[in-house]
C-alpha cells in the first residue's frame, strides 16, 4: 500500500511524457501484486481484487484516463493470474470467479472514466479560479493605476505573468494619432502601426498568424469601454508556445475590457482635473486682473479727476496752467482708456470671457456705442441705418457695444471732421452683417488681415493716440459670438469694416392682451 | 441751487479722490462732510441726515452693498456709486440694493455734477405733486394720463404708458431691466428682458426725434435704462 501511494503520489501530471503515465500505472500493478502475493492465502481473494480497484482509482486520479485503463486490463490479467485458484495461470477454476473478474474489470473502468471526468472538471474549475483571480489582481491594481504608463506596466506584467506574452498599449494623443503609453521602454519592439491603428478605428481585434518571431506583435485587441475605443492592446509571444494562445483567447475580452474601462477612467479622471485646474486658474486670473485693474484706476481716478477740477477753478487758473491741467487730464483720460483695453485683451486672450447672452436689438446698442463715445465724435456725422425688420438678435450687449465704439471711434479717428460715419446691417440667410463705414482714406492696400492684429495700427508713422488694440479687441468679441470680423475698402472711398452675428431664432413676444389705448385728453 | 444748501456725505477709502470729490461738490455749494470707511460713512449719515450720499463700492472695512442696504433701512436719501469694477453686474446688484445710479471710475469733474444735479433735483422736487411733466417736445399729463408730442396726442398702450410712467418718475435715476419689469410688467416676468427693449423701442418710435440716437430715454447697456428730461 505504502509503495503504491508513493509511486503514485510523485506523479505530476503534465510535467512527464504520456509514456511515463503508463509506465507508473503499469508499475502501480505490479505494486499491488508484489504486496498482496504473501498474502494470498490469508486475505480473501475479494479483498485482494479490492486492492487493484484501488489501485487503478489512483492511477485515474493521478495519471489520466488512458493510464488508467491500461491498469484495469492489467489488474485484471495480474489478478487473475496470481490470486484466482487455479493461481499462476490465466484460467479460471471456480465459473463463480468470471463474475468477480467481470465486475472487477468494469468497476475498475468505469472508475477509471468517472475519476478522469471529475479530474478534469476540477482542473477547469482550478483554471477559471486562477482566471478569475488574476482578473481580479488586475482589476484592483488598474483601480490604483493613476496615470497611463502605469497602467502599461500592469498589462505587460499581467501579460507576462499569465501566459509568458509581451503586451503593451497603445492610446491616442490629441491628433488621435496612436503612440504608446508606456513610452519607448516596453520590450515589446516591433508592431506594426497600420495594423493598430486598423483595429482603433473599426473596433475590432486583428491577428497575425504568419508572423510568428518573438518580439513581433500578432495581436491588436482594441480596448472597448462604455464610451468609445480607447487604445488598442498589442500582444507578442515571448515564447511559441501554442497552449499559451489558447490560454489567453478565453480572458482576453474580459482582460481587454477590463483595461479599457481603466484607460476610460483615466481619461475622465484627467477631463476632470484640468476643468478644476482651469477653473482655480480663472478665478486667480480674474482676480489679478481686478485687483490690477482697481490699483490702475484709483490713481488714475485722482489724476483725472484733481486736473479736472483745476480747470474749473474759481478764480479760473491763468489760460497756461489751465492748459496744462486741460492736458493732464485728457492724457490720463487717454492712459485709462488704455489700460482699460490692455486689461481686456488680457481677460479675452485668456478665454476667460463668457459672453452673457440676451436677446437685443442692434438699434439700441448701436445708439447706446455713439452715446457712450460722445463728445469724440463731435465732428462727425452719424448714422444707423438698420433694415426696418430687424429681429432680435442674441448677444451680449457689453461687448458688441464695446465692439461698435471702437468700431466708430476708429472711423472718426481716421476720417476727416465734418464726414459721415454709418453703421448700417444686412440680413442673410442666417447671420446679421453689421458694417461701419466711414469717409476718410481707407485702409492700406495690403495690410487689412493683419489689422486685427494686437498692436497693429493702420499707419505706422500715425501721430494717432492708441496702441492698436481696438480691432483685436473686436475680433475676440466676435469670435466669442460665433461670428467673423473683415475689413474692406468702400468702391466710393473710405473704410469699412464688417462683422457678423449668428441669428438664432428669437423668443417670442406675447402681445398686450389689454388693448385699451391710452387716449388723448377725455374732455 | 441757492436754497439751504445740500448735504452730502461721501464715504470714499481713496483720500485724493475723496478731496476732489469734496472741492467739485463744495464749489456747487454742498456742505460736505467726509468718511474713509464704511462704519463712519454710517455714522455720519446718520448724524447728518444727508440729501445725498456718494459711496465708493470697494471699502475696506464693509462691503458697500451692505452699507447701502443698511442706509436703506432708515434713509432715501439718493446714493451714488463709484466703482472701479468692470463688470456691469456689479453695478445692478447695487442698484437692485437701493443705489439710484453709478459712476465708473475714472470719472471726470462734468460727469459727477451731472449725476448729482439730477438726482437732488429728484429727490428735491420730492411729493410736490406735479402730474404735468415736458421733454423735448412731448408733455405728459400723469393725472390725465395723456401724452402730447408737438402738440398732437400720442396713442400709448397701457403697459407703454406704464413704462414711460416708471421713466419719468424716476427721472435722472438709473433703473434697472429687473426693477422696470417687476413694476410695469409684473414680478412673472423678471426674466423677459427682451420685452423692456422691444416696449422701450416702441416709445422711442413714437417720442424721440431720432429713436436711433435718443436723447430722453437713455440706455445703460448691460444695467437698464435712465430717463433724461
Amino acid at each position: 500500500m505504502q509503495d503504491e501511494q508513493q509511486a503514485v503520489g510523485t506523479e505530476r501530471y503534465g510535467d512527464r511524457s504520456p509514456y511515463t503515465h503508463y509506465v507508473v500505472a503499469a508499475l502501480a500493478c505490479l505494486a499491488v501484486a508484489a504486496v498482496a502475493t504473501p498474502f494470498a492465502g490469508v486475505l480473501d481473494v475479494a479483498n485482494i481484487a479490492m486492492l487493484f480497484l484501488l489501485a487503478v482509482l489512483l492511477v485515474a486520479l493521478r495519471a489520466g484516463r488512458g493510464p488508467a485503463v491500461l491498469s484495469a486490463l492489467l489488474s485484471v490479467l495480474l489478478f487473475d493470474f496470481l490470486f484466482v485458484p487455479p493461481r499462476f495461470s490465466l484460467a479460471v477454476g471456480d465459473v463463480q470467479y468470471l463474475i468477480t473478474l467481470g465486475v472487477m474489470l468494469a468497476v475498475a473502468l468505469i472508475t477509471a472514466q468517472l475519476t478522469t471526468g471529475v479530474k478534469r472538471q476540477a482542473e477547469v474549475a482550478a483554471r477559471r479560479e486562477r482566471e478569475a483571480r488574476l482578473l481580479y489582481a488586475l482589476a484592483r491594481d488598474l483601480a490604483g493605476a493613476a496615470a497611463e504608463p502605469q497602467v502599461t506596466a500592469i498589462v505587460e506584467r499581467f501579460m507576462h505573468e499569465f501566459a509568458g506574452m509581451q503586451a503593451t498599449v497603445l492610446l491616442p494623443d490629441a491628433n488621435d494619432e496612436l503612440r504608446r503609453a508606456g513610452g519607448d521602454s516596453s520590450k515589446l519592439a516591433y508592431l506594426e502601426a497600420r495594423l493598430a491603428l486598423l483595429a482603433y478605428r473599426k473596433g475590432e481585434a486583428i491577428a497575425v498568424d504568419a508572423l510568428e518571431t518573438t518580439g513581433q506583435a500578432i495581436a491588436y485587441v482594441p480596448l472597448k469601454a462604455p464610451m468609445r475605443v480607447r487604445g488598442v492592446l498589442a500582444l507578442a509571444p515571448s515564447t511559441s508556445s501554442r497552449t499559451a494562445h489558447a490560454q489567453i483567447d478565453a480572458i482576453l475580452p474580459a482582460f481587454a475590457s477590463l483595461v479599457a474601462i481603466a484607460v476610460e477612467r483615466l481619461h475622465y479622471v484627467d477631463v476632470a482635473n484640468r476643468a478644476e485646474m482651469e477653473t482655480a486658474s480663472e478665478r486667480l486670473r480674474n482676480s489679478i486682473l481686478s485687483a490690477l485693474s482697481h490699483d490702475v484706476r484709483t490713481p488714475l481716478t485722482s489724476i483725472i479727476g484733481l486736473a479736472d477740477s483745476l480747470t474749473l477753478q474759481k478764480p479760473p487758473l491763468s489760460q497756461t496752467a489751465a492748459e496744462t491741467a486741460a492736458a493732464i487730464r485728457d492724457q490720463s483720460t487717454r492712459l485709462a482708456a488704455m489700460v482699460t483695453n490692455l486689461l481686456d485683451m488680457a481677460r479675452l486672450a485668456a478665454g476667460g470671457v463668457r459672453p452673457r447672452k440676451e436677446w437685443h436689438l442692434l438699434e439700441e446698442v448701436a445708439g447706446a456705442a455713439v452715446q457712450l463715445l460722445g463728445r469724440s465724435l463731435a465732428g462727425h456725422r452719424i448714422v444707423i441705418d438698420l433694415p426696418r425688420a430687424m429681429p432680435l438678435i442674441e448677444f451680449d450687449a457689453v461687448l458688441i457695444e464695446r465692439v461698435l465704439c471702437n468700431l466708430i471711434e476708429n472711423a472718426a479717428k481716421y476720417s476727416p471732421p465734418g464726414t459721415t460715419i454709418a453703421v448700417r446691417a444686412k440680413l442673410a440667410a442666417h447671420t446679421v452683417e453689421v458694417g461701419v463705414e466711414d469717409d476718410g482714406a481707407g485702409f492700406p492696400e495690403g495690410r487689412r488681415d493683419d489689422l486685427f492684429a494686437p498692436f497693429v495700427r493702420g499707419r505706422h508713422e500715425s501721430s494717432m493716440p492708441g496702441a492698436g488694440l481696438g480691432l483685436a479687441i473686436s475680433r475676440s468679441i466676435v469670435a466669442a459670438h460665433g461670428g467673423t470680423i473683415r475689413a474692406e475698402n468702400r468702391a466710393e472711398g473710405g473704410a469699412r469694416v464688417m462683422f457678423t452675428l449668428p441669428l438664432g431664432s428669437p423668443p417670442e413676444i406675447v402681445p398686450e392682451i389689454e388693448s385699451t389705448p391710452v387716449e388723448a385728453p377725455r374732455d | 441751487m441757492t436754497e439751504p444748501a445740500w448735504s452730502i456725505v461721501v464715504v470714499e477709502d481713496d483720500r485724493e479722490i475723496r478731496r476732489f470729490v469734496r472741492s467739485t461738490l463744495e464749489d456747487e455749494g454742498c456742505k460736505v462732510a467726509e468718511a474713509d470707511t464704511g462704519r463712519q460713512g454710517l455714522i455720519e449719515a446718520a448724524t447728518r441726515k444727508p440729501d445725498l450720499v456718494v459711496l465708493d463700492l470697494g471699502l475696506p472695512d464693509i462691503d458697500g452693498l451692505d452699507f447701502i442696504r443698511d442706509l436703506r433701512t432708515w434713509s432715501e436719501a439718493p446714493v451714488i456709486v463709484l466703482s472701479a469694477r468692470s463688470t456691469e453686474a456689479d453695478k445692478v446688484v447695487a442698484l437692485d440694493a437701493g443705489a439710484d445710479d453709478y459712476l465708473t471710475k475714472p470719472f471726470g469733474v462734468a460727469e459727477l455734477l451731472a449725476r448729482v444735479r439730477a438726482l437732488l433735483r429728484r429727490h428735491g422736487r420730492g411729493a410736490d405733486g406735479s402730474a404735468h411733466f415736458a421733454f423735448g417736445d412731448v408733455s405728459v399729463d400723469l393725472s390725465r394720463r395723456s401724452v402730447m408730442r408737438a402738440g398732437e396726442p400720442v396713442r400709448l398702450t397701457a403697459l407703454e404708458y406704464r413704462l414711460l410712467a416708471q421713466l419719468i418718475g424716476n427721472a435722472g435715476k438709473v433703473l434697472t431691466h429687473r426693477h422696470l419689469l417687476r413694476e410695469v410688467w409684473g414680478p412673472s416676468f423678471v426674466e423677459s428682458n427682451h420685452y423692456i427693449r422691444i416696449y422701450v423701442a416702441r416709445l422711442r418710435q413714437k417720442l424721440e426725434g431720432d429713436p436711433a440716437q435718443p436723447r430722453h430715454i437713455l440706455t445703460e447697456t448691460g444695467v437698464g435704462y435712465r430717463f433724461q428730461p
